[in-house]
């Protein structure tokens, strides 16, 4: 018999067998929400433009800051940045600097002249907005890129209401708040100055004119403390301190002055007053760390040689020739549940006393809710709003201090953003609807921090001490450019691919295919084995069980 | 992050039979598509003769020939001496070959090449142990280690193969490791570029001999080379050692831990590798001069 010997070689390639039958979990690419953006009042896609920065592309970055907040270069200096206590680097080497790398930006974009991108053209829908604060210019600003006519309502002579009027200079320049509020009237916003809107009969009024109306009139009224008599010349309210300081108007106050209040204003005024040659002391019924200013406001108060008397509270006052006699005593602070709740128990026999010449008040500031009593109902302190911003007028909406206790800037344009949102629902510019959210988010385990090698934050500088008293410069200085650059590539990127290429080449069964931007698994061949996620740097890539049909 | 860096291609086909997670498989597919077209593969027995083959379907581009246990140095010696006389010197003739092929039972063939100098280069996937065959010890195992031939763990120490080769003066050994793919590639790339036997060990945490997890074989390899367990070195002509990475960041302790093969291992067991290995660094950087 004729017997052919087997042939040598090889038929074909192994690329006939589906060894994706080995699997029973596959890999899934998705975008999970980093801590930070959760974190961010103004949801912010934080990964992504520090991502673009680390990449060269600053453009790119700031045109991603803008997408939800037209201020990067105000919020990169005042932010209360709650994305940088949730970052996951935190738990490695500390948290990223992303409100120095925001400014960095914004300071870019500034210094670059960019404009906000073109909006759509105006059509049919007018849309009032009755503030000229931070939430009523976000609102403005995402209202006209839906292609809706905008008129702002403003009842001061300049824009910018907390930015502009209670906002000291060395915390924020009014060259950035006039820069950043002018892009936005450049995209065709219309304005009305000197424009209030003072009751309800007004508020009616542009209620029959325009199709809907956003109301962001802010909190303008002072909080008063029943022991002080606001009359008398040696009293006066923080705001009005502010606004009158911040026009660089004289202080006509005498030189030993008592701030009263522990929250953002009273540092504002206790500082702004040390750098009129003031000395201040500072009452506040917080005990230090409980203070609701920021951390760093409290720090730097002190290094400016604000004296803070925390823990007490002032009863009584008389005179003594020119000066005051304040009676104070040391309190107990039970902060309670919720904030603003707390309750003070007095220590017995703890009173002393403090002289001054003149008191500041800073204890808050109410909405003035009242003129609108018969349009818009209110639970006493805020206007009332639905879930979608909508008062129980319909097409009448209101965010901001008006209508929240979340009191700080970018909370505020943070509300206007979503008002204008539900507006351009409301007018038919936007589909209803949400649509379908990713909720889940990126863990510091879902993080492989081998490919983010230890490296300590890099921090912006302040001015010192003794260059700060002598003027109203920032405080806050830039970070370098080199800085910024090494800042930014400390990001973990949590949840959003960097196109690095791990999964890609770490696959041992080349099941991934490159796209031309992300990854497509091969469902053939993957086995399952879950390298690409282990050895994804950002937590992009996660095993998802598969029952294979 | 410094991005991986090599050029892939298609020298390496899906649908292999590598085990799910086999960091072999995904270092095959580096030295393949860095070696090119221009090459033939010898594969003695060992897991990549069954991740390259399975008749009549290949997973490597390369023409391959499947060779004997013993002689896998002999074969390549012969195939790069036809090469030369047809003309063709510039391709490459590279082996393919497990720990059992190198360290025992193909180490007189290759010991042979290495002492006539032949002009190949020869690819050690070191798992460890025969892994293919149901997991025995091999000379390559550690002390300690439990394989299926030593249920006790292993007694005597792991052969040093670098030493044993770099005695012989060949111009190029290389340390390699799948966690380091960049530099895996740059290794194979400056071996092809010498004349003369060259020969690259690439550590391969054994998914199932060493009892890891599927997604941890890169990670069980970066802990090896992290904590000098299986430091990345090269020695050029036996005598020239470099450090490619000169510092150690971990103790064995966590790399030890998350191998079955070692959970047995008293405190004392493990300050025992953890003296042998600092010793054993200490001599590298002692011969690297730094």
């Amino acid at each position: 018999m004729d017997r052919q010997p087997s042939p040598l070689w090889t038929h074909a390639t192994t690329k006939l067998r589906n060894t994706g039958t080995w699997r029973s979990a596959m890999p899934e690419y998705r975008t999970s929400l980093s801590p930070c953006l959760g974190a961010c009042p103004v949801n912010g896609r934080i990964a992504e433009w520090i991502g673009l920065l680390k990449s060269g592309d600053v453009k790119g970055a700031w045109l991603t800051l803008v997408d939800n907040n037209p201020f990067p270069a105000i919020a990169g200096r005042i932010c209360h940045h709650p994305c940088e206590a949730v970052c996951n680097r935190q738990q490695m080497d500390g948290a990223v600097s992303i409100c120095s790398l925001e400014r960095h930006v914004g300071d870019i974009a500034m210094s670059e002249g960019w404009s906000l991108p073109e909006p759509e053209a105006v059509g049919k829908k007018s849309v009032a907005i009755v503030g000229g604060g931070p939430a009523g210019l976000s609102a403005a600003y995402q209202l006209r890129r839906l292609g809706i006519k905008v008129t702002l309502f403003e009842q001061h002579q300049q824009l910018g209401g907390l930015l502009r009027h209670g906002i000291p200079s060395y915390r924020l320049d009014k060259n950035i708040v006039d820069c950043e509020i002018g892009r936005i009237i450049d995209m065709g916003v219309e304005v009305e100055l000197c424009a209030e809107v003072g009751d309800h009969h007004a508020l009616q009024k542009l209620h029959d004119e325009f199709d809907a109306v956003y109301l962001a009139t802010g909190a303008s009224r002072p909080k008063a403390l029943p022991v002080l008599d606001y009359s008398k010349s040696w009293v006066i309210d923080s705001a009005e301190f502010l606004t009158v300081t911040n026009a660089g108007e004289p202080c006509r106050l005498g030189q030993n002055l008592v701030v009263i209040g522990g929250g953002s204003a009273a540092m504002d005024v206790a500082r702004t007053a040390r750098r009129l040659g003031r000395s201040v002391k500072l009452i506040s019924l917080e005990p230090e760390h409980l203070l609701p200013a920021q951390k760093a406001e409290v720090d730097e108060a002190i290094e400016e040689g604000v004296e803070f008397v925390t823990g007490a509270e002032m009863q009584s006052i008389s005179k003594d020739g020119d000066s005051l006699i304040l009676e104070c005593m040391r309190i107990k602070f039970n902060p309670g549940e919720e904030r603003g709740r707390f309750t003070i128990d007095p220590v017995p026999g703890s009173e002393f006393q403090l002289r001054a010449d003149a008191i500041i008040s800073s204890i808050g500031q109410d909405a003035d809710i009242s003129r609108w009593q018969s349009l818009l109902d209110n639970d006493g302190t805020v206007v009332n709003t639905d879930n979608l911003w909508q008062t129980s007028t319909k097409g009448i909406f209101a965010g901001g201090d008006v209508a929240s206790m979340d009191r700080f800037v970018t909370q505020a344009v943070g509300m206007g953003k979503q008002a204008a949102a539900e507006i351009g629902r409301y007018l038919g510019q936007l589909p209803s609807g949400e649509t379908g959210a990713n909720t889940s988010q990126t863990g510091f385990s879902d993080i492989n921090t081998h490919y983010f090698p230890p490296a300590a934050p890099n921090q912006q500088a302040n001015l010192e001490v003794e260059d700060r008293l002598q003027n109203f410069n920032e405080v806050q200085l830039p970070l370098a450019e080199d800085k910024a650059l090494a800042e930014a590539s400390r990001c973990f990127s949590c949840g959003s691919c960097i196109y690095c290429d791990n999964c890609y080449l770490y696959c041992p069964d080349m099941a991934i295919t490159k796209l031309q931007r992300g990854y497509e698994v091969i469902s053939d061949y993957c086995k399952g084995c879950g390298l690409c996620v282990a050895e994804c740097p950002t937590g992009s890539v996660v095993m998802l069980e598969d029952r294979q049909g | 992050m410094d991005m991986i860096d090599y050029p892939d291609g298609e020298q390496f086909s899906p649908g292999h039979v590598a085990c799910a997670g086999c960091a072999e498989a995904l270092s095959l597919r580096v030295i393949l598509n860095t070696i090119g077209p221009d090459a033939i593969g010898v594969v003695p027995p060992s897991c990549t003769a069954v991740i390259c083959g399975g008749y009549p379907l290949s997973s490597v581009s390369i023409p391959v020939q499947h060779t004997t246990l013993e002689n896998a140095a002999a074969s390549a010696s012969g195939i790069k001496r036809s090469l030369n006389a047809m003309g063709k010197p510039d391709t490459t003739v590279v082996c393919l070959a497990g720990d059992g092929g190198t360290y025992d039972i193909g180490l007189q063939a290759l010991s042979s090449a290495a002492e006539r100098n032949e002009d190949i280069l020869y690819v050690c996937f070191d798992n460890e142990g025969y892994m293919n065959t149901g997991g025995q010890k091999s000379s390559s195992t550690p002390l300690n280690a439990i394989t299926g031939s030593t249920p006790a763990g292993k007694l005597s120490r792991k052969k040093n193969l670098v030493e044993i080769l770099a005695a012989h003066r060949i111009p190029y050994i290389a340390t390699c490791s799948p966690a380091h793919l960049s530099d895996m590639s740059a290794k194979i790339k400056k071996a092809e570029s010498i004349r003369g036997t060259k020969v690259i060990i690439v550590i391969i945490p054994c998914l199932p001999g060493w009892g890891v997890a599927d997604d941890a074989a890169v990670k069980t390899a970066r802990m090896a080379v992290d904590s000098g367990v299986f430091p990345l070195y090269e020695v050029e002509d036996g005598v020239d050692y470099t450090m490619t990475i000169n510092t150690r960041n971990q103790a064995v302790n966590a790399y030890l831990k998350q191998q079955k093969r070692f959970r047995h291992l008293s405190d004392a067991d493990i300050s025992d590798i953890q003296a042998d290995v600092d010793w054993g660094w200490e001599y590298l950087l002692d011969r690297a001069g730094k």
